[in-house]
């Protein structure tokens, strides 16, 4: 890597094979490094492993081969306990169909995303708060999820990721379960947050989303057909620094 | 060193027992019906502990009122086979002993007793005579129904008591008519008839007279059959190891010296048999319980998966999803157990009520009912917990 750009991210040679009789390669080696600050989307049809990257990327799931750095430390030596304080600490996740917990309420969903680092409700709470009015819902903090709108739930997932800055956030196709000007909406608060200094990481099947983001990585059959980054632009960017 | 421990997960105690409550908060119907269970298998526990306890409570009062001081001296085994024979002043040797109160002996005479001289010899109606000291009714507790006990002057005339079972068989209803009953060959008055001896039920069969014309007509020779010795309170095991060394030196084993009241407590345990199927039943209803917090805690984790995912995926390790199930479980149990404990403490008392004894909800009962429901909620909920802990993150939150 050239010196300047901080890797936060970095896939070697990353292969996934589920059990079956044959074996389903959903991952054929994978190599990428997104760096701090990036927006990056990864598209490609159903069943290319997009899902299946980001999982790797995110820590929850290991691969059958190859490695993954995160800030540099590689996933395959850590225990359980120290794979999950990663998690916990450097990555946020939004999902599709938003996962909020049922029965507590935003700012307690929001909240969630420090439980496990041990910091006191109290400052949770506070953080959780701030964050939520930073996604635009300061308005709807003693509501809970099931009482608002998809858009809404996913402002509070976004909130949830966010919390305690992570050093980057992954989106498994945050606006697949949005109507189009919702959608619009979160992406326009993924990209306020990433001038803001978030790193996020984005699937999505709009070709036109993903052709508006700065970068874009095409996945087909587990192997990455096509990296923006790899093109003019990104190069006299690298070239540059 | 610190950076080390900044990269792990960690939860709060405090947290812990917040996110083990949450699933209750959220199905707060499925969390009573559920707690019910272990609710009313604690509470039938607990009410047949609590009864109990009330009817021990109950038992004791009694035996305290009827003098649970008492002891009786009888004739034990004799080694050689020869016949034991006390000495006629045994009463007197054992009031000598420092924290006796109170002794009285009563002695058997060749007798028999009848209505009537005319009715046959062979039928007393298996009625002993007895010649006895004056004060044996009060070294029993025993009572007057009607007339008066012997006193110094009676004990030297042709007068008799009768003991209750005694007085009805020889047909003696009333002391108005002054009857008299005919014993081998006089008759005497029947000057008193006796309320039912608890302490000493022998009492009821038996025709008391006094002991001087017990000598004087039937040649009685007033070697004690039985001695009754009310002890100083604290004293009845000092006491009862020196007696047969007062009375029988050369022999004390075969002297053998019972405590009446220990012989209704006994009695008492006729209903243990009864006491422990209801127990049985209170554990097997626990069981049932137990049984039901696991199945509830199966379906809820299978409901909750994506919760679960999303917990992993912000940092929960497969320990802290075990612990918030584990802990959710027994605090589902523990919410039974407390119901329980209260509602077999109010069947307690209720019961109490209705018997008119003494409430006694033994303390240990009520701390035991709760334990024994958090132990149960934290096993039935182990399985459950490590279904929920082995669940694969990446699986848990995918979509469908
Ligand atoms: N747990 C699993 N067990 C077996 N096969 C799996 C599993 N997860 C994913 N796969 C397979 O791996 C391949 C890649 O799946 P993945 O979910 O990553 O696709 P995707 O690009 O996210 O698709 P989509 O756009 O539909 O979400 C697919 O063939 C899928 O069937
Ligand atoms: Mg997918």
């Amino acid at each position: 890597m050239t010196e300047g750009t901080e890797a936060v991210l970095e896939l070697r040679g990353v292969e996934k094979s589920y059990p079956g009789t044959p074996p389903i390669r959903a991952l054929a080696g994978i190599d990428l490094d997104i760096s701090a600050g990036e927006l990056v989307a990864i598209v490609g049809p159903s069943g290319s492993g997009k899902s299946t990257m980001l999982n790797m990327m995110g820590a929850l799931d290991r691969p059958t081969r190859g490695n993954v750095l995160v800030q540099g430390r590689d996933l395959s030596t850590l225990s359980d306990r120290r794979v999950s304080g990663l998690r916990g600490r450097r990555i946020g996740f939004v999902f599709q169909h938003f996962h909020l917990i049922d029965g507590i309420g935003n700012i307690e969903n929001v909240a969630t995303g420090q439980l496990y680092q041990g910091v006191s409700r109290r400052h949770r709470r506070t953080e959780a708060i701030e964050m939520l009015e930073r996604v635009g819902l300061g308005h709807r903090l003693q509501n809970r999820p099931n009482q608002l709108s998809g858009g809404e739930r996913q402002r509070v997932a976004i909130a949830r990721a966010l919390l305690g800055d992570p050093a980057i956030v992954l989106a498994d196709e945050p606006t697949g379960n949005l109507d189009s000007k919702t959608s619009d909406e979160i992406v326009e608060l993924l990209r306020v947050l990433n001038q803001q200094g978030s790193t996020i990481v984005v699937i999505t099947h709009d070709r036109d989303l993903a052709a508006s983001l700065p970068r874009t990585v095409s996945l087909l059959d587990g192997k990455v057909e096509h990296d923006s980054a790899h093109q003019d632009g990104a190069q006299t960017v690298l070239a540059s620094s | 060193m610190r950076r080390g421990r900044d990269e792990l997960s960690f939860l709060r105690l405090a947290d812990v027992m917040r996110v083990g409550g949450l699933g209750l908060r959220a199905r707060k119907v499925r969390t009573l019906l559920t707690a019910l269970g272990i609710a009313i298998g604690i509470a039938a526990m607990v009410a047949v502990l609590g009864i109990t306890a009330s009817e021990d409570a109950q038992v004791q009062a009694e035996l305290n009122a009827l003098g649970p001081n008492l002891l009786e001296v009888l004739e034990g085994e004799s080694i050689t086979g020869a016949e034991i024979v006390f000495p006629v002043e045994s009463a007197d040797m054992i009031e000598r002993i420092g924290p006796v109160e109170m002794a009285a002996q009563i002695s058997t005479v060749d007798a028999t007793v009848r209505r009537t001289e005319f009715i046959p010899a062979a039928q007393t109606g298996g009625i002993a005579v007895m010649a006895t000291d004056l004060d044996v009714l009060d070294a029993v507790n025993g009572e007057v129904a009607q007339g008066m006990f012997l006193d110094e002057h009676s004990a030297e005339i042709p007068s008799v008591v009768l003991g209750s079972v005694a007085a009805e068989r020889l047909g003696v209803r009333s002391l108005d008519s002054t009857p008299i009953v005919y014993l081998t060959d006089t008759y005497f008055q029947v000057i008193g008839v006796l309320e039912p001896v608890q302490l000493a039920p022998g009492f009821d069969r038996t025709a008391f007279i006094g002991a001087p014309i017990a000598e004087t007509l039937f040649d009685a020779e007033l070697e004690p059959q039985t001695i009754y010795v009310d002890v100083v309170e604290g004293w009845i095991d000092d006491v009862r190891t020196i007696i047969g060394h007062t009375i029988r030196p050369e022999a004390p084993d075969e002297v053998t010296v019972t405590r009446p009241s220990d012989a209704i407590e006994a009695r008492e345990v006729t209903s243990e048999s009864f006491r422990s199927l209801l127990l049985g039943l209170g554990a097997v209803a626990l069981l049932v319980g137990g049984v039901g917090i696991a199945n509830v805690m199966v379906i809820s984790v299978l409901e909750r998966q994506s919760e679960i995912g999303v917990r992993r995926a912000l940092g929960a390790t497969r320990r802290h999803i075990r612990l918030q199930f584990v802990v959710e479980a027994a605090m589902l149990s523990l919410l039974g157990g407390i119901a329980g404990v209260g509602l077999g403490a109010a069947i307690t008392a209720g019961y109490a009520e209705r018997e008119d004894s003494v409430v006694s909800v033994p303390l240990e009962a009520l701390g035991l009912g709760v334990a024994a429901a958090l132990i149960i909620g934290g096993l039935a909920g182990l399985y459950p917990a490590a279904r929920a802990a082995r669940l694969d993150p990446a699986e848990a939150v995918r979509p469908g």
